[in-house]
């Protein structure tokens, strides 16, 4: 199994330990990572759409002239490509863009490039399976909540194109269960985390980042898991101050997708960059440490 | 068929406290909830308050909750439900004015009126009809096509934190004005929607698409608006900051440079937004994690990826 990465900017930014969890894991679990480096960021959806869509179709082209499908460790980078490539299988419009911007560099995207999220990634090609036969170190007893992120779950018509892959939006539960956790559910786990709002409404954005944990922390939970940097920085970073404007307290751990699943595999929390959150993670750690 | 209601009661006025009926009727196997709530009406309990007017699926005035989603009262069967208590309970982030009657004023009604919601020709025809070839209004016609069942605003996931949100209906209804061809007033609208409360409100997260029946996919709507703004030059100050940092810093490096952003979004002479962001930015850099403004690399190819952007610039503007 080989990839083309796309690692994306915040795994390497606000959240550096996201790029080394998800590197390890991968190598762990045997799956080959070809880091794409000369390609751009997606545009997050900050970017409209007559910018983004040129250089994602740039990245695509890259991918298929590596001759791999691409994988991203971000919702919102796998969301705003899923949705650009979708855009980009009209043949009007693909040739519009060859044309137009492609053509300079010698490129030319033909529509082929297949673009998965380490999450559907273990899911889907690497298997169910397989993968709890990986799992050294069972996480029994720690009781979790999931949260996608928007666009691992939605638009429907790239999330969920045909009812076989309505299994999607229940991934995050199944890995819980993979890894022997406990799931603690919550009505939220596929809303907004509140990070795109963040400049527009911080008071509605850190309004949405205490209503999740705080739910979550009300099933009794441990700790959150999300596939989504963006929502790790709203869920993690901005959690103290959502406690502050919501005059409640919350403490609720969120763990990386791969950091999550790294645990399981056997990797020491220090591995798995823990250390990094800005709530802390000592209540997940010595539930880890404690376990055989 | 026989099956049973828990239905949601709330008195009209301030500090009724809401509860549940429940009720058990017998009804034809095809019958709809709507039916239900009708023959609940006539035969038990003459004070259940609901509303509805087409009785097709058309025109959303009965939208309500059945067993925890939207649905039309008038088109929801009982039977795939019934075997079961079945829940119904007004739609979610609406003030509710009895039982499942909501307030459709603040709710929808209110928020259209704060989007300009008519035509400002930019032209008049000789015999006083403005026509224009069909093909032109392509672009309008899917929100056009909304009924304002409010579905959309139902998901909304920013509506539940903050109701004071312009809301996906309503922005849909500005959408048909802003990208009508015959309008004239599009710098004045972008203005409006750019307000706090507007379209750089939404958090785009697809919830009012998926839950529009009619697939006039009001999230793409919003952002079809935004990038109208951006085109336009964006209006609201801070939005633009972040913005043009973002943009800015693509085009710079090629990915995004997160410290600069962070700061350029609050502005560089704003002190006190410049502080609210130290407590976090303190913490991060103690945990190893903070993004150093400035010291941020170029990534390979991030001349190609300028170009590129300078090019879909130029091509827009």
């Amino acid at each position: 199994m080989k990839y083309a990465f796309y690692p994306g900017c915040v795994s390497r930014g606000g959240c550096p330990e996201l790029y080394p969890s998800a590197v390890r894991v991968a190598a762990k679990l045997g799956i080959e990572l070809d880091e794409m480096k000369d390609v751009a960021c997606t545009g997050a959806g900050v970017l409209p759409q007559y910018i983004s869509d040129p250089i994602n179709a740039r990245t695509f082209a890259k991918a298929e002239r590596m001759g791999l499908p691409m994988m991203t460790i971000c919702s919102t980078c796998q969301g705003v490509f899923g949705q650009a490539n979708l855009r980009l299988q009209d043949p009007e419009y693909r040739a519009k863009i060859n044309r137009e911007y492609l053509a300079d560099e010698g490129l030319e995207y033909h529509g082929t490039t297949d673009i998965k999220h380490l999450l559907w990634v273990v899911m889907e090609d690497y298997g169910a399976d397989k993968l709890k036969s990986m799992v050294s170190k069972p996480l029994t007893g720690l009781k979790v909540s999931p949260f996608y992120g928007c666009f691992l779950r939605r638009p429907p018509e790239v999330v969920t194109p045909t009812k076989e892959y309505n299994a999607r939006k229940t991934y995050l539960e199944k890995l819980i269960d993979i890894v022997g956790a406990e799931l603690a559910d919550i009505s939220g786990k596929g809303k907004c985390c509140g990070f795109p709002v963040l400049t527009a409404n911080e008071e509605s954005s850190l309004g949405m980042t205490a209503k999740h944990t705080g739910e979550a922390k009300g099933k009794g939970a441990d700790c959150m898991v999300t596939p989504c940097p963006l929502c790790h920085l709203s869920l993690d970073g901005n959690q103290p101050r959502a406690e502050q404007q919501e005059g409640k307290e919350i403490g609720l751990p969120i763990l990386h997708m791969p950091q999550f699943l790294g645990l399981a595999l056997g990797f020491s929390p220090a591995e798995m960059s823990l250390k990094r959150h800005i709530v802390s993670t000592m209540a997940v750690e010595s539930k880890v440490n404690m376990l055989a | 068929m026989q099956a049973t209601f828990s239905i949601y009661r709330k008195q009209p006025g301030q500090g009724s406290k809401p509860g549940r009926s429940t009720y058990t009727v017998e009804l034809a196997d095809d019958a709809t909830v709507m039916d239900a709530l009708l023959k609940i009406r006539d035969e038990q309990d003459p004070t259940l308050g609901f509303r509805g007017s087409c009785l097709h699926g058309y025109c959303g005035d009965c939208t309500v909750r059945v067993n925890g989603k939207s649905a039309f009262t008038c088109t929801a069967k009982v039977a795939p439900l019934a075997g079961k208590e079945i829940g119904v309970e007004p739609i979610r982030n609406m003030p509710v004015v009895k039982d499942l009657i909501s307030d459709w004023d603040a709710f929808l009604w209110d928020k259209i009126d704060m989007t300009k919601p008519w035509l400002e020709p930019n032209g008049s025809a000789a015999d006083g009809e403005l026509q224009i070839d069909d093909k032109v209004m392509a672009r309008v016609r899917q929100a056009m096509s909304c009924h304002y069942c409010g579905l959309c605003d139902e998901g909304c996931t920013v509506l539940p934190v903050d109701f004071k949100f312009v809301g996906p209906a309503a922005l849909t209804k500005a959408s048909r004005f802003l990208f009508d061809p015959r309008d004239q007033a599009t710098t004045e609208r972008l203005h409006i929607l750019e307000r706090p409360k507007g379209i750089w409100d939404c958090v785009h997260c697809f919830e009012a698409s998926e839950h529009c029946p009619r697939e006039i996919a009001p999230t793409e709507r919003i952002m079809e608006m935004r990038d109208e703004a951006f085109k336009h030059g964006i209006s609201n100050d801070q939005v633009a900051r972040h913005h043009h940092s973002f943009a800015a810093s693509v085009k710079r490096s090629g990915w995004l440079d997160e410290g600069r952003l962070a700061l350029e979004s609050e502005g560089l002479t704003n002190v006190k937004g410049l502080m609210k962001l130290l407590p976090t930015a303190a913490k991060a850099i103690a945990r190893g994690k903070a993004p150093i403004p400035y010291l941020h690399h170029k990534r390979p190819g991030a001349d190609k990826i300028a170009r590129i952007i300078d090019k879909a610039e130029a091509k827009e503007k």
